[in-house]
């Protein structure tokens, strides 16, 4: 076996890595579509406000960071509609809310290196997180499995989806409350680096590849997973930190695609 | 929830948040005609108390179980300080904020003692940026000590430097030393006070110092792996050897490098005790516990200390001994 593989801890790096490699882009196709791609940057930063809050005042630091993440994604849902031509400027009203929130209640925070608390790391992943993850990643597939149809029509036109008989306010919020947790949770186990970044970059490579929507959702998967594994090889032979090392792997794989295209 | 409900719910949460008051100092109790004394953090303010006893009045900055290396002070703070008398902090490093403080404040009385000004600084093994952007520290306080200590002249220079200096109790000594000559700089009639309790816990200090000699020397091992990279000055005093998961600063996340090289090390050597600290998440060491089948214990930098701590009347000597039992239960003979 290769010497990385025979760590229990890289062993739990590329489960818990390519779990989320896979549901986080399956959520960003859709929100990508929506306008809304800032969205997971804005959700990791008010789950680290919940996150914050949840020290600041003794409950549990996760149920903290999944109340706030679900309350903010309605909370974009909710802005989005009232200023609909400028959908992207709901998330960067979310992000400041998230980073203000977080910057206040750290203030309060008693008994803890706050900084230390906030974000995972893909190199120190407990057991709990472990089956977190996993329990995450079934019921996310499963309820994507089930709406994505729905969602795609909706997306790309929400009247013609509602005259469809597609249950839109429905189908919508049931979106908007997985993606809060789906983010929150992932931010807490890996970071929210790596998340608010396969949740646009593999999605960003595969639109320059694929034929049809339904290539860009597969695609957007498998360049995630590459970008996770690669980057976390290159960290650990390389000596860098993971979270980075998947960041760029993506960014050079995408400028890659772009200048494949420009040759042809 | 109607939309009306929503925005109504946002704004009381958000009154609230601003408006929940604002109690974090820590005040030792004191009255007219005290010294006003403000220290930046837990260390600096149990020295300041144990020199100045009931003569001052001692405001500590950084809340106790905070991390003082990347805290910012508030208005009030600033403000508080202005009035003050005296502001004693560790320097070296320690609190980036506390220069950039000193230089905007311009306060005409204010004296300001930086206790490790005559300590001789250790240079940091392996000089940690602290360039992870996943943590959010990033966001609310950049590099702001960058340009400023280009032009001061401590004796720990630039940046790169330890400043965890009170964990060897003879630096411990030379700052309470400096702590009692800002006091008496300040308050000159009650000189006589504050050499005798200077004197009285420089001889603790030298019991400690003498405890930790004695029991080095039935230690069996001398590497300790520890969370952090803060226990160079104790190492250095005691002749052991910190093999730290993270920098100086202790805040970054390891690299899957660092900790595959740390779990060969401690399987290599059979280290039994991965040490991670109270305040900080124990999530790493106890990853690498996992994967050695060592277990983790605490051994505290003593950068602040936990409200039950404080209350059940913990300071310096009683979490330096403390610190002494847990290397002792990692270091001395398996029985």
């Amino acid at each position: 076996m290769l010497e990385i593989l025979r760590f229990e801890f890289m062993q739990n790096a590329f489960i818990v890595g390519i779990l989320i490699a896979v549901i986080i882009p399956l959520i960003g196709v859709i929100v990508v579509l929506r306008r809304l791609s800032p969205i997971g940057d804005a959700l990791s930063h008010v789950s680290l406000a919940g996150v914050a809050a949840g020290l600041a005042v003794g409950f549990n630091p996760i149920l903290g960071a999944l109340v706030f993440a679900v309350t903010a994604a309605l909370s974009i849902e909710r802005i989005r509609k009232s200023i609909p031509e400028y959908a992207e400027m709901s998330t960067v009203i979310i992000t400041s809310l998230g980073v203000g929130l977080a910057a206040v209640f750290s203030g309060y925070v008693r008994n803890a290196n706050f900084n230390s608390f906030l974000f995972g790391s893909l190199v120190a992943i407990t057991p709990f997180e472990l089956y977190l993850v996993i329990g995450l990643s079934v019921v996310v597939v499963a309820v994507l499995f089930f709406m994505y149809k729905a969602l795609f029509y909706m997306a790309f036109d929400e009247e013609s989806a509602t005259l469809a008989g597609i249950p839109v306010k429905f189908v919508g919020t049931v979106f908007t409350i997985i993606t809060a947790v789906a983010i929150s949770i992932s931010a807490r186990v890996v970071g929210a680096l790596v998340v608010s970044s396969i949740m646009v970059l593999p999605v960003a490579v595969a639109m320059q590849v694929a034929k049809s929507f339904r290539q860009v959702t597969v695609l957007s998967v498998l360049f995630s997973v590459f970008f996770v594994v690669t980057g976390l090889f290159v960290s650990y032979y390389f000596d860098l930190k993971p979270g980075g090392a998947i960041v760029i792997t993506g960014v050079i794989t995408l400028a890659a695609t772009f200048l494949l295209k420009k040759a042809k | 929830m109607k939309p009306k409900t929503i925005y109504i719910a946002i704004i009381i949460m958000m009154v609230l948040v601003l408006s929940s008051c604002n109690s974090r100092n820590t005040v030792r109790p004191g009255g007219a005609g005290k010294v006003s004394v403000y220290t930046s953090f837990y260390i600096m303010y149990d020295f300041a108390g144990k020199i100045a006893g009931d003569k001052a009045e001692i405001i500590n900055m950084v809340p106790s179980g905070a991390e003082p290396h990347d805290w910012e002070p508030t208005p009030k703070d600033i403000a508080g300080l202005y009035h003050a008398d005296l502001f004693i902090y560790n320097g070296c490093g320690m609190e980036g904020w506390a220069d950039k403080v000193i230089e905007s404040l311009n306060s005409p009385d204010l004296a300001v003692v930086e206790t490790s000004r005559n300590i001789k600084a250790r240079k940091a093994a392996e000089h940690e940026h602290n360039h992870n952007h996943d943590h959010a520290g990033d966001r609310y306080h950049d590099h702001d000590h960058g340009h400023l200590e280009e032009n001061n002249l401590h004796s720990c220079g630039k940046d790169g430097y330890d400043p965890h200096v009170w964990l060897d109790p003879q630096n411990a000594k030379i700052q309470m030393e400096a702590i009692k000559d800002g006091l008496i700089q300040v308050d000159p009639t009650n000189r006589k006070y504050y050499e005798d309790n200077f004197e009285f816990y420089a001889r603790k200090l030298d019991d400690l110092d003498r405890a930790y000699k004695k029991s080095v020397q039935e230690f069996t091992r001398r590497e300790i792996v520890v969370s952090h990279e803060a226990f160079g000055y104790l190492c250095d005093a005691y002749g052991l050897v910190q093999i730290a998961i993270e920098g100086i600063s202790g805040e970054s996340e390891p690299t899957p490098a660092k900790m595959a090289q740390i779990i060969k090390f401690v399987k290599e050597n059979d280290v039994k005790v991965i040490f991670f600290e109270e305040l900080a998440s124990p999530k790493v060491a106890e990853t690498i516990a996992r994967e050695t089948g060592a277990v983790t214990d605490k051994l505290n930098p003593l950068e602040g200390l936990s409200e039950e701590d404080l209350k059940a009347g913990k300071d310096y000597f009683s979490v330096m001994e403390e610190n002494l039992e847990a290397l002792k239960r990692a270091l001395g003979r398996v029985d």
